[in-house]
Order: C-alpha cells, then sequence, then structure tokens
C-alpha cells in the first residue's frame, strides 16, 4: 500500500511536471514492466524483488521530475523495467520450484503409495499361496489318506479273498487227502470218513495195530488242520457175534481211535466217541465182502465251527 | 607598490583556485565495472547464452559495459556508471532467466516422472 502510494504519487508529480517534457521510452517500458509484475505472481511469490522494482520506479520518476531529459532519468527508468523483469523471473523461479518440490512430494507419495499396494499385494498373495499350499496339503494328505484306505480295503479285500481262497483250497486239500485214506462222504451229518476195521484192528480186538497208527496219523494230519470242528468217533460190526458184544467192541474201538486223535493234538472236548455195534450196516453181512465193509470206523466231521460235543 | 601588492594576491588566488581544481579532478569517483563484470561472468557460467531470452539480455550487458568503459575513457565517468547500473542489471537478468528456463525443465522433468510412475503403475 505505501509502496503503491509511493509510485503513485511520484507518478502524479512526473505527470505533472511532464506536461512540457516528453516521457523518456525506458520510463514508459517501466512502468508497463512493473504494471505486469505487480498484477502477476510476483506480488505473492517474489514481493521482495517486486518492492526492490517499485523502489527503482520511484527513484527513476524522481529523476524525471528533476531531470526529465537526463540520461540519469533514462538509466535509472530503464534499470527500474529490468528490476520488475527480475521479479517476474524470481516469481517464475519461485514457481518452478515449487512445481518441482511438489512433483517430487507426489512422486514420493505415490512412490510410497505403490510400495505399500505391492507389499500389500504381496502380503495378499502370500497368503493365498499359503492358504492354497494348506488346501492343497489338506487335499493331499485327505486324498492319500484315501488312497491309503482305499488301499486298506483292497488289501483287506485281497487278504480275505486269499484267507478264502486258502481255506476253501486246504479244505479241499484236506478232503483229497482223507479220500486217499478212505471212503469220504458229504452227508447231511457232516463230512465222513470212513476207515476199513479190518485196517484197524485184529479181529475181535480193540487196540490199533501199526499200520493204522500210520494211517491215523495222516488223518489226523488233515483233522488238525480243521481243528476247531467238532468230531464223532463211531464205532462199527458185522452181525456175527452178539449184539452186546458188538457194541462194547464198537465202543471200544472207537475209544481207542478217539484217544489216538487226542493224543496227537486234537482238542479233546471235541471228539466224541460212540460205539453203534452192529446196527448201521453199510452193506450185506451174508457175504465176507459185506461183512468186511460192515466192519468199519467213521469219523464223522460236523459242518459247524465250534460248538463242543455235549 | 600597492600593484603589486594585488598583483601578489591575484596569483595567490588562482593557485588556490588551480590548487583546488586539480584536487577535484584528483578526487573524482574511478569508474567501478567489478560488478558488471562479476554479473556478466555469472551468466556466462550459468549457461545464459544457451538460452535466448537469457542470451540476449547477456549480449546488452557486454554492450553496455563496453559503452560504459568508453564513456569513462572518453572522460564522461558519470556517464559511464550510470551505464555500468545497466550491464549489471542485465547482467543479472539474464542469470536469473538462465536459471528459470532451468527450473522450469526440472520441474517438466520432476512431472513427467511422476506421470510415468502413475502410468506404469495403474
Amino acid at each position: 500500500m505505501k509502496m503503491n502510494t509511493l509510485v503513485i504519487g511520484a507518478a502524479c508529480a512526473a505527470l505533472l511536471s511532464s506536461c512540457a517534457a516528453t516521457v523518456p521510452l525506458e520510463l514508459t517500458n517501466a512502468r508497463e514492466a512493473y504494471r505486469r509484475a505487480s498484477n502477476g505472481p510476483a506480488a505473492q511469490v517474489a514481493p521482495a524483488e517486486l518492492h526492490v522494482a517499485n523502489q527503482a520506479l520511484a527513484q527513476a520518476e524522481l529523476s524525471f521530475q528533476k531531470n526529465p531529459d537526463s540520461y540519469q532519468t533514462r538509466d535509472l527508468a530503464y534499470v527500474a523495467g529490468r528490476k520488475s523483469e527480475l521479479a517476474t523471473a524470481t516469481a517464475s523461479i519461485n514457481i518452478q520450484q515449487a512445481k518441482e518440490a511438489q512433483a517430487k512430494n507426489d512422486f514420493q507419495t505415490a512412490q510410497g503409495k505403490i510400495v505399500k499396494d505391492t507389499k500389500e499385494d504381496l502380503n495378499q498373495t502370500r497368503t493365498a499361496l499359503t492358504a492354497a499350499e494348506q488346501t492343497g496339503a489338506a487335499t493331499s494328505v485327505a486324498l492319500a489318506a484315501s488312497e491309503r484306505s482305499g488301499n486298506l480295503s483292497a488289501q483287506q479285500l485281497a487278504a480275505e479273498k486269499a484267507a478264502r481262497i486258502a481255506a476253501e483250497k486246504k479244505a479241499s486239500d484236506a478232503q483229497m487227502a482223507l479220500a486217499k485214506l478212505g471212503s469220504v462222504k458229504d452227508e447231511p451229518r457232516g463230512m465222513v470218513i470212513t476207515l476199513s476195521g479190518s485196517v484197524l484192528f485184529a479181529s475181535n480186538q480193540s487196540v490199533l495195530l501199526p499200520e493204522a497208527r500210520t494211517r491215523l496219523d495222516q488223518v489226523v494230519a488233515v483233522l488238525l488242520t480243521t481243528r476247531e470242528r467238532n468230531l464223532t468217533i463211531e464205532g462199527h460190526t458185522d452181525s456175527q457175534g452178539t449184539d452186546a458184544n458188538n457194541l462194547s467192541l464198537s465202543q471200544r474201538r472207537a475209544d481207542a481211535v478217539r484217544d489216538y486223535i487226542v493224543a496227537k493234538g486234537y482238542q479233546a472236548d471235541l471228539v466224541k466217541a460212540t460205539g453203534l455195534g452192529e446196527g448201521r450196516p453199510i452193506a450185506d453181512n451174508a457175504g465176507p465182502e459185506g461183512r468186511a465193509n460192515n466192519r468199519r470206523v467213521e469219523i464223522v466231521i460236523a459242518r459247524d465251527v465250534h460248538a463242543s460235543n455235549p | 607598490m600597492k600593484n603589486d601588492h594585488q598583483s601578489g594576491s591575484l596569483s595567490f588566488v588562482l593557485a588556490v583556485v588551480a590548487g583546488a581544481s586539480m584536487v577535484g579532478c584528483a578526487s573524482a569517483p574511478p569508474m567501478r565495472t567489478e560488478s558488471s563484470t562479476s554479473g556478466i561472468r555469472a551468466a556466462q557460467e550459468v549457461g545464459a547464452e544457451k538460452v535466448p531470452q537469457a542470451a540476449l539480455h547477456l549480449q546488452l550487458a557486454k554492450e553496455e559495459l563496453e559503452r560504459a568503459k568508453k564513456l569513462g575513457a572518453d572522460g564522461d565517468k558519470e556517464q559511464g556508471s550510470s551505464m555500468l547500473l545497466r550491464a549489471q542489471v542485465d547482467a543479472e537478468l539474464a542469470v536469473a532467466l538462465s536459471r528459470e528456463s532451468a527450473e522450469r525443465t526440472e520441474a517438466q522433468a520432476a512431472v513427467g516422472r511422476v506421470n510415468q510412475l502413475l502410468q506404469e503403475n495403474k
């Protein structure tokens, strides 16, 4: 305000005094330069330089009042004009510096935001990756467990199948082995092995012959493979002699076989001996061949597993 | 005798005036070109010759310096010193305009870097 008053005062004085004098071009230019500078950004961002320009212009105006046509007035006006241009240039410098500083600040802010966003993205990616890995691991574990379970089931099935096949083969082998030792029949009461009495015992005796023992050893070996089944040893005679003798003889013979089987390792409570005498012939007692067939010991192997003999 | 006395007094006054005038000539301020010269050198150092508007004012400063020197050499040291003010202020303006150009370039580059950064990270 004070500056403007000073300039306006000097300009008015110059105007009054210049009625007779021509304003030099330098002063006209200086006034215009100052007007531009004071109306531009210099007033805000380069006030010190603008003040210097103002003082220079005032000095030129005063000189113009005293010596309108002097070189001092022209030079001072020239300097005043350049001082105004300096104020404008300085204002532009300050503006560009502020612009650059703002740009650098924006750059740092943008860079910081980018770094932050990148870190967040990275963290999210890591989290997602970890979750995916965990899910994958869980899936793998589940898959492995499933595979193991499947394998286990398959293995169990295979084992059961193998066991079943083995059991069937074992039974088949046992049946075949027994068939070699004597007559084997599959009857409703069970599998019946018929051993000839003449092979096992001497006539009217209940002591096992040596050959019988060998034969029974083979039978026992087969029976021991199915040791969990109930056995019934039945003694049979032909029709010669009294019934009582035959019954007694058949019982003793059945007992002899039973004792031998138990002695060889078969569970005693599963083996029952019964003397049936001549009551269940399988052949005609009229001929010697028929009677030979009727003199026999039958080993009945129960179908059901377990269940001790009463 | 009286004329001799008057004649002696006049000689004394003339001698004093002459001496005074000689003293006056000896005490006239010498022309100081240092500020103008150093201003021109500063403008050259900041690259004013490469900035058109600054180069113009640098050239003016040089011409004004030479004119001032010539005025001084011609015995018009006062006008020469006044002319040196022109040379000095033109040199200052050349420096300012050079700086303004450099600052503008740097600011534009800084803004360009920001835009590029934002563009690359859209």
